[in-house]
């Protein structure tokens, strides 16, 4: 069988008019705002729904349903087009003048990597675009967060049955799991669990920042995007209550919404027995204690590798560390990429810890991006194994998680991620040093993008920006980006020849 | 609404797809994660993998909101559980597929009710009678009974040289006045028509005639049928199926029964339960066998095997040895939308026996019972009229109809009566109607008050 063309352009015309519908909000924020740029989301936006309509006009009656082909082929080109149209507004206020750097942000919007190329190269720095923009890169943050399609899914009942197809290429984790037994109402569910989280964190953030920086954050904290509306992202409000509320909330989006959903269901005890949370919990606290000492001043004293140009001589109280401690493990971890503090300065120790936070991502069915604390769950599982398999070699040892035995097909789907993952940044870091940046960079760039990120060592410290990445670098940043918020699989598929063949 | 199916099986995916599509939130369970899988991938449903008979499964599938639970895995006892488990949490309606007779007994120690089962579904029962009817009426390709069993509902295929072909349905009825029947739907190619009195017959329709019992022979006359008996049977296959039809015709003069099974012991077995059918050991596949024993001089040959490719294939052996009648047992249902055009004369399916049980508890109230036939899109529902419902202002010529819906008959208090334009329908009556998919709601609306 081979793809449905008619019903692949449908579905993203559908998804096109979505985004042109969401386009009119920063409209109406630059609208309210007074900003003159309000044009280029209006027109872009009606462009996107003229586009919308005419697919949807032309569809075909006979459409029939959506195979795992059409699932994979709508997902990957839904992202691909719809950062190309969420681009315009960028170039068409003028705000950018290079369509690679509208791209590039809008893809790092979308994937919630909150890369940006504001702030550097001739691009104007973060407080001097206008409102409407910052909007827009918070929104479109908080749209692929849990997932543009999954919206749509929600919204419209029209996908039907090949839903679960899309739901499935776009979750991210193993396997997904419906929570009820209609795919529109688990959506549906998701949804509103992270509209209701997020409209809580706007209420907790508003007193503090005001309603502007409340929304914004609120958004690019719930997608685990990483875009502040500050050029010192989290850190110039310099408040503590602000980066707890943050640190908290950061914590919330990379946990499973499986979970908040059972939670809000009152199924406490099953979701406190779940291997994957207490992994997760584990790893945090285990990385904001070992920062929170290795930033401590007492202790700093004593690590025996802090030499050189130190600038940094710690925090002098515990709680002050504490606080830049959880929110960085926070931060990183969950793949938000918020910066509170220049981590590039601290000592090599906590740098480490920094980095390996890099590859761990957050839970499955999270907004967060990264490997997912699954999938080390179950290496390390079936690693173990393995070992134990050499002392009895006749023994029969399933893999447990829960009390459920993980099946081999999600075990070999596992390995072969890590493999891909760790291939994809390997070539990633090849080229992006073919394109003259130095190792640290071009391997921070590549590890960063493919997690969803956002800052990365080098050249690209949580103070610095990508403005100054060659172009061909951009574009490529952009698809590790996508790839890695759609789990490669997805992605890496539409470039087998089997795929477009019979 | 909720409804769990447990069982994945062929049967189980149909009855999920089924509850799906009329807007059920439906949960599948089964030990199976294979089977979970196939329904994951095809329906919008959720999967649970687990055992039936375990509460903590059926909690996970959401029991305690269900109001209907169907068990139809391939294990009497895991349904039966199931099932009484269902009925302790609360769950409005059961049905349990169940094989053995125990229960189905009149006379029986252990009645469903004391398992908290509403209802026993028996697809082999159903199955077997089916094809014990399809035998009993020569010329048919469906026969099925409405109200109880006073009407029938006969299917069958036009002949070339039927004299009935280029006439309009009017002409048939006004030739012959004493004779009550009426056709009820066309299968023509993939299409159904309910026809209107106007609608001329074509070669090669397949079509639904209503008429009493006693003027079946009558009508199959007019349409140029002939109704005659056929007395040689032979039966490939001694499944449960097998040996109900072997045994229910065996029972009736005049029929000689063979039944030819490949495994000793149980073809021995059977040998001694059913002592007025011929029993040979032999596999189906082996024609020499069946020519041998007189294949070609039989009036009729059921294939029920477990094997559907092998049953398709051994009938149009026989029917190429020129055997009048041929039934086969296609278990996937994929081959049944062939099956007439490759010269089969009937086919028959486990599934539908089912399927016809739970959309029964989905029209429920004031719908009394349905069934469905293959290779018909309509369905046939029994329906109440409502006091005051719009059906009930004038006689039937005078109301209008929506195109895809037909009175077949009208039941008032005892009287049963074949619906014509000058049919009034009292509020109570109970009608039996033929309705296309997209016509339902309206048809119910018209009977509801």
């Amino acid at each position: 069988m081979v793809l449905n063309i008619r019903a692949v352009i449908f579905t993203l015309g559908i998804l096109v008019l979505f985004l042109g519908v969401a386009l009119l909000l920063p409209m109406l924020v630059a609208l309210f705002y007074g900003e003159p740029e309000w044009w280029a989301f209006g027109v872009t936006a009606l462009g996107s729904i003229a586009l919308g309509l005419l697919s949807w006009f032309r569809r075909d009656e006979k459409r029939s349903e959506l195979q795992i082909r059409e699932g994979f082929a709508i997902v990957a080109f839904a992202w691909v087009v719809l950062s190309i149209v969420g681009a315009f507004p960028f170039i068409l206020g003028g705000v950018l003048e290079s369509y690679t750097d509208a791209f590039f942000e809008t893809m790092s919007a979308f994937s919630t990597t909150g890369a940006t190329i504001f702030g550097g190269g001739g691009n104007p720095d973060i407080e001097e675009i206008p409102k409407a923009f910052l909007f827009w890169r918070s929104l479109a943050h908080w749209l692929g967060g849990m997932g543009i399609i999954v919206l749509t899914l929600a919204i419209l009942p029209l996908l039907g049955v090949g839903g679960m197809q899309l739901y499935k290429a776009e979750v991210p984790g193993p396997s997904a799991d419906k929570l009820t037994p209609r795919i529109q109402e688990t959506a549906k569910r998701l949804w509103l669990i992270y509209v209701g989280i997020t409209v809580a964190e706007i209420f907790l953030l508003m007193p503090a920042m005001g309603p502007f920086d409340a929304v914004n954050h609120a958004f690019a904290t719930m997608a685990t995007g990483g875009f502040s509306t500050k050029n010192g992202s989290i850190g110039q409000f310099g408040s503590a209550y602000i980066e707890w509320v943050i640190t908290v909330f950061m914590f919330l989006a990379g946990v499973n919404f499986a979970l908040h959903f059972r939670l809000l269901r009152g199924k406490t005890i099953t979701v406190f027995r779940d291997t994957e949370l207490r992994v997760y919990v584990g790893i945090m606290a285990v990385a904001t204690l070992l920062i929170t000492f290795g930033t401590w001043s007492p202790v700093l004293a004593y690590l025996p590798s802090f030499q050189g140009d130190a600038v940094f001589e710690g925090y002098a109280s515990i709680s002050e560390a504490l606080r830049y401690g959880a929110f960085q493990a926070a931060a990183i971890i969950t793949t938000t990429g918020f910066g509170t503090a220049d981590y590039e300065i601290w000592p090599p120790m906590v740098i480490g810890v920094i980095f390996l936070c890099f590859f761990i991502g957050g839970m499955a069915g999270s907004t967060g991006g990264g490997v997912k604390v699954i999938r080390h769950v179950l290496m390390f599982k079936n690693s173990f194994k393995e070992v134990k398999q050499l002392i009895h070699p006749q023994a029969v040892i399933p893999i447990r998680l829960g009390d459920r035995v993980v099946s081999q097909d999600v075990m070999k789907n596992v390995l072969s991620f890590i493999v891909l993952y760790l291939g994809l940044i390997g070539v990633g870091t090849l080229v992006m040093a073919f394109f003259g940046l130095d190792l640290l960079t071009a391997f921070g760039a590549t590890v960063s993008s493919v997690g969803n990120v956002g800052p990365a060592f080098g050249t690209l410290g949580p103070t610095e920006n990508y403005a100054h990445i060659p172009m061909a670098g951009k574009w490529v940043l952009s698809f590790l980006m996508m790839a890695g918020r759609l789990e490669i699989f997805t992605v890496i598929i539409i470039f087998v020849p089997a795929f477009w063949r019979r | 609404m909720r409804a769990i199916v447990i069982g994945a099986g062929v049967v189980g995916y149909d009855v999920a797809k089924l509850l799906s599509h009329a807007e059920h939130d439906v949960v599948v369970v089964d030990v199976n994660q294979d089977a979970l899988a196939r329904v994951n991938d095809k329906l919008d449903v959720m999967t649970v993998c687990g055992n039936g008979t375990s509460t903590a499964v059926l909690e996970e599938a959401g029991i305690q909101d269900a109001r209907i639970i169907v068990a139809v895995t391939a294990i009497d006892e895991v349904n039966i559980i199931a099932c009484m488990l269902a009925d302790r949490l609360g769950v409005e309606t059961t049905i349990a597929r169940v094989r053995s007779e125990e229960l189905s007994r009149k006379q029986t120690v252990l009645k469903p009710s004391d398992f908290g089962i509403d209802l026993i579904i028996h697809p082999e029962e159903s199955t077997a009678a089916e094809v014990t009817r399809l035998i009993r009426r020569a010329s048919a390709t469906d026969v099925l009974m409405l109200a109880d069993e006073r009407l029938h509902l006969v299917g069958l295929r036009l002949d070339p040289d039927s004299p009935a072909i280029g006439r309009t349905l009017i002409d048939l009825v006004s030739d012959t006045p004493n004779i009550k029947f009426r056709v009820m739907a066309i299968a023509r190619g993939i299409r159904t028509i309910l026809p209107g009195g106007r609608e001329r017959l074509r070669k090669n329709d397949q079509i639904f005639v209503l008429a009493r019992p006693k003027d079946i022979p009558a009508v199959m006359e007019i349409l140029g049928k002939s109704d005659q008996k056929l007395e040689d049977i032979m039966i490939l296959g001694g499944t449960d199926i097998g040996a109900r039809v072997a045994l229910q015709l065996s029972q009736e003069k005049d029929k000689r029964v063979k039944l030819v099974e490949s495994n000793r012991a149980r073809a021995e077995e059977l040998a001694e339960e059913l002592s007025s059918v011929l029993v040979i050991h032999g596999e189906g596949t082996d024609i020499d066998l069946l020519v041998r024993e007189g294949l070609s001089e039989m009036d009729a040959f059921v294939a029920v095997t477990d094997d559907e490719e092998s049953n398709l294939v051994t009938c149009l052996l026989a029917k190429h040895l020129r055997v009048r009648k041929t039934v086969a047992l296609l278990s996937n249902g994929a081959y049944i939308p062939i099956s007439q055009s490759i010269g089969l004369d009937a086919a028959v399916n486990k599934k539908l026996a089912v399927s016809r049980e739970v959309i029964r508890f989905l029209r429920g109230k004031h719908v009394k019972s349905v069934a469905n036939v293959h290779g018909l899109d309509a369905e046939i529902l029994e329906i109440e009229a409502a006091p005051m419902s719009a059906i009930t202002k004038d006689i039937l010529m005078n109301i209008d109809l929506p195109e895809g819906l037909l009175i077949a008959a009208v039941m008032k208090g005892d009287d049963l009566e074949i619906a014509t334009g000058l049919t009034q329908i009292t509020p109570g009556a109970r009608a039996y109607i033929f309705v296309l998919p997209d016509t339902l709601e309206i048809a119910e609306q018209l009977f509801a008050n």
